[in-house]
């Protein structure tokens, strides 16, 4: 049984085809979110891929395909839509055993999400109203630094003592690093200092549901290191990472909609 | 027949302008209670129509000129209605004292709206001894007395009257409300409609309505459960946040919210003094963020009633800067979660258009309590 989870973001898109619910065929990403070309590019890099070519599967094999994130309601398609709350934490518990707490940073908001031993979702908290504490505070940075934001983490490691950012806006915040600038801060201890900024925003979030290990990143942000370093200096817990971080969403929507066709099976057969 | 009533309802909880009209019309004169808690029975038994005043889903523009942006929308949204003239005839409007913002707007009224007198009712914060009912009972002679200034005349006996009017509205209201929850086919939607005409109608009117409205129910057998939640907050009238609750199969069977079920809670008692008796009503009330209580009783009052309808979870409709109840949410979540109830927190505003991170928040919620 092969199912398909979209996961449509505000900055991104991203696709995983998924072989009866436990082996990941192919995934895709696109850059381009709700509104643009992502999704639809994102669907057929999935179906041009060197892998599900090789497997020799064709469209015509899809069981099912749900769709998650920001832009889910207005992509048409998928078979259903999920919340990408719920898509994310079952994304990650895909990847890591055991897994407590999620930490889902992406291009404009940020979840905080909690799982019980056996995996179900007990407790979230999400940030959808300030850009502070999201990927975007991070694009806002790198635009006026000029540094490609996936350059990040090997700058900061560079850094000897970090540029406190304390304003709590992204606004006050770009007019905070501009006059650092002017001042002299130098370019690693600055980076290094809005990775932290934006890592106490997080923390503060996920201190309202507590944060048990095992604890990991998802989304976009995930691979920045900095960030994830400094979460961890925030939180003292462990954050673990996967490459397949900015893909939990995709992971999770096909699960789920792996899990609904079963279901779907099962009470067609009875 | 049950449809025709709902979409009454509706007609009259969207059109509270034309109901105005319709009263002016009839030779009525109306005076506009703001939020939280006004003496509307006073206001009935001078011959006035009350009607609520608790603002509207609109651009705030020239409100602007008199409110900081953190001021909640709720009131923002009042004083804007007032400046622009969507009051315009009505005598005057009587704005409590129970959070800072109310006492803003009273004094912003004052100087932004020209037409229509503003009356001040302030609540004492120790209602329940005897010096905070004489406080209280002292706010209201000064209502009756700014309520003379604009035509209206007070008699002890016509207030007795309309306090039996009130408690039987009341009355009427906890039965519908309790009625409903047996009835997951009532949408949220429907159900906020209910509420929200009491606020645009004469409650004797309105009594019929509901009971009638009671009837008819009582003969229908109740359609498949959904998945039950409570709510809690100060308004949930957003057609938006309601058709999300019903889009995602939710069933509301309690609420706890300030426009809706915490008016109805209290019935003026018996007494031979109609005026001391309403005093003592506002005594008797709680379970509010805007009533003091340092004991917090409304926390319990959630989880019990929540578990008492059968509630899996409760979804907290926090108004966006209404710190009342932001200082509420804290000892609510720690309680319902200790209880084994989820919580969800969404937070709005009168000046909302886009809901799709609500929806969002809602639907997590609503798979974390299938999960």
């Amino acid at each position: 049984m092969y199912t398909l989870g979209i996961d449509i973001g505000s900055t991104t898109s991203k696709c995983v085809l998924l072989k009866d619910g436990s082996e990941i065929i192919a995934k895709s990403l696109r850059v381009g979110g709700l509104g643009t070309k992502g999704p639809d590019s994102s669907v057929n890099d999935i179906w041009e891929s060197e892998e599900v070519k090789k497997a020799g599967i064709t469209k015509k094999d899809l069981d099912r395909a749900i769709v998650t994130g920001y832009g889910r309601r207005n992509y048409e398609g998928g078979d259903g839509e999920v919340s990408e709350l719920t898509c994310h934490a079952l994304g990650a518990r895909f990847v890591f055993d055991g897994l407590r707490t999620v930490i889902d940073i992406g291009g404009q908001d940020a979840k905080i999400i909690r799982l019980s031993e056996d995996g179900r979702m007990t407790n979230f908290v999400m940030n959808d109203k300030c850009a502070a504490g999201t990927g975007r505070f991070l694009d806002v940075m790198a635009n006026i630094l000029t540094v490609d934001v996936d350059d990040f983490t090997k700058i900061a490691e560079e850094s000897t003592d970090a540029s406190p950012i304390s304003s709590t806006c992204t606004v006050f915040a770009e007019s905070e690093v501009i006059s650092q600038l002017a001042n002299g801060a130098k370019m690693p201890d600055l980076i290094k200092g809005i990775c932290s900024s934006v890592a106490s925003r997080v923390a503060g979030l996920a201190r309202r549901v507590g944060v048990q290990e095992v604890c990991c990143m998802s989304g976009g942000v995930a691979k920045n290191g900095a960030v994830r370093k400094a979460l961890e200096e925030e939180l003292k817990v462990n954050i673990a990472f996967d490459p397949l971080a900015q893909h939990f969403g995709a992971i999770g929507a096909a699960l789920w909609a792996y899990n609904e066709h079963m279901r779907k099976s099962k009470s067609a057969n009875k | 027949m049950l449809d025709e009533m709902l979409k009454k309802f509706h007609e009259v909880a969207t059109s509270p302008r034309a109901q105005m009209d319709k009263y002016m019309k009839e030779g009525k004169e109306i005076v506009l209670t703001a939020p939280v808690y006004t003496p509307e029975e006073i206001v009935h038994s001078m011959g006035f129509v009350p009607m609520g005043a608790w603002g509207a889903d609109i651009k705030i523009n020239r409100a602007k000129e008199y409110c900081p942006a953190f001021l909640c929308s709720v009131v923002q949204s009042i004083l804007e209605l007032g400046i622009n003239g969507t009051y315009k005839g009505a005598k005057a409007i009587i704005i409590p004292s129970l959070c800072d913002t109310l006492k803003s707007l009273g004094e912003n009224w004052k100087y932004a709206v020209d037409g229509i007198l503003f009356i001040p009712m302030t609540y004492p914060q120790n209602r329940k001894p005897d010096f905070g009912i004489r406080y209280t009972k002292a706010g209201y002679e000064r209502v009756i007395r700014d309520l003379e200034k604009v035509g209206g005349k007070f008699d002890e006996a016509k207030l007795a009257k309309s306090n039996k009017i009130y408690n039987e509205h009341n009355q009427a209201m906890r039965k519908v409300d309790a009625l409903i929850a047996k009835h997951p086919e009532i949408t949220a939607a429907q159900r906020s409609d209910i509420f929200k005409s009491a606020y645009f109608m004469l409650k004797e009117e309105h009594t019929k309505m509901v009971n009638d409205f009671i009837a008819e129910l009582e003969k229908e057998t109740p359609e498949a459960d959904k998945l039950n939640i409570i709510t809690s907050g100060i308004l949930t009238d957003a057609p938006q946040l309601n058709e999300i609750i019903d889009d995602l199969g939710l069933h509301i069977v309690a609420d706890d919210v300030a426009a809706q079920s915490r008016q109805y809670r209290t019935d003026v008692p018996e007494d031979s003094d109609a005026l001391e008796a309403l005093a003592r009503k506002f005594a008797n009330m709680d379970n509010c963020s805007v009533l003091y209580n340092v004991e917090k009783p409304r926390v319990q009052w959630i989880v019990d009633t929540a578990k008492e309808r059968g509630a899996k979870g409760v979804i907290v409709v926090m108004t966006k800067f209404c710190d009342p109840e932001e200082f509420d949410y804290v000892p609510i979540k720690k309680a319902c979660e200790g209880a084994g109830l989820a919580v969800a927190l969404v937070e709005v505003d009168r000046q909302m258009d886009r809901f799709e991170q609500v929806r969002t928040n809602i639907e997590t919620f609503r798979d974390m309590l299938m999960m």
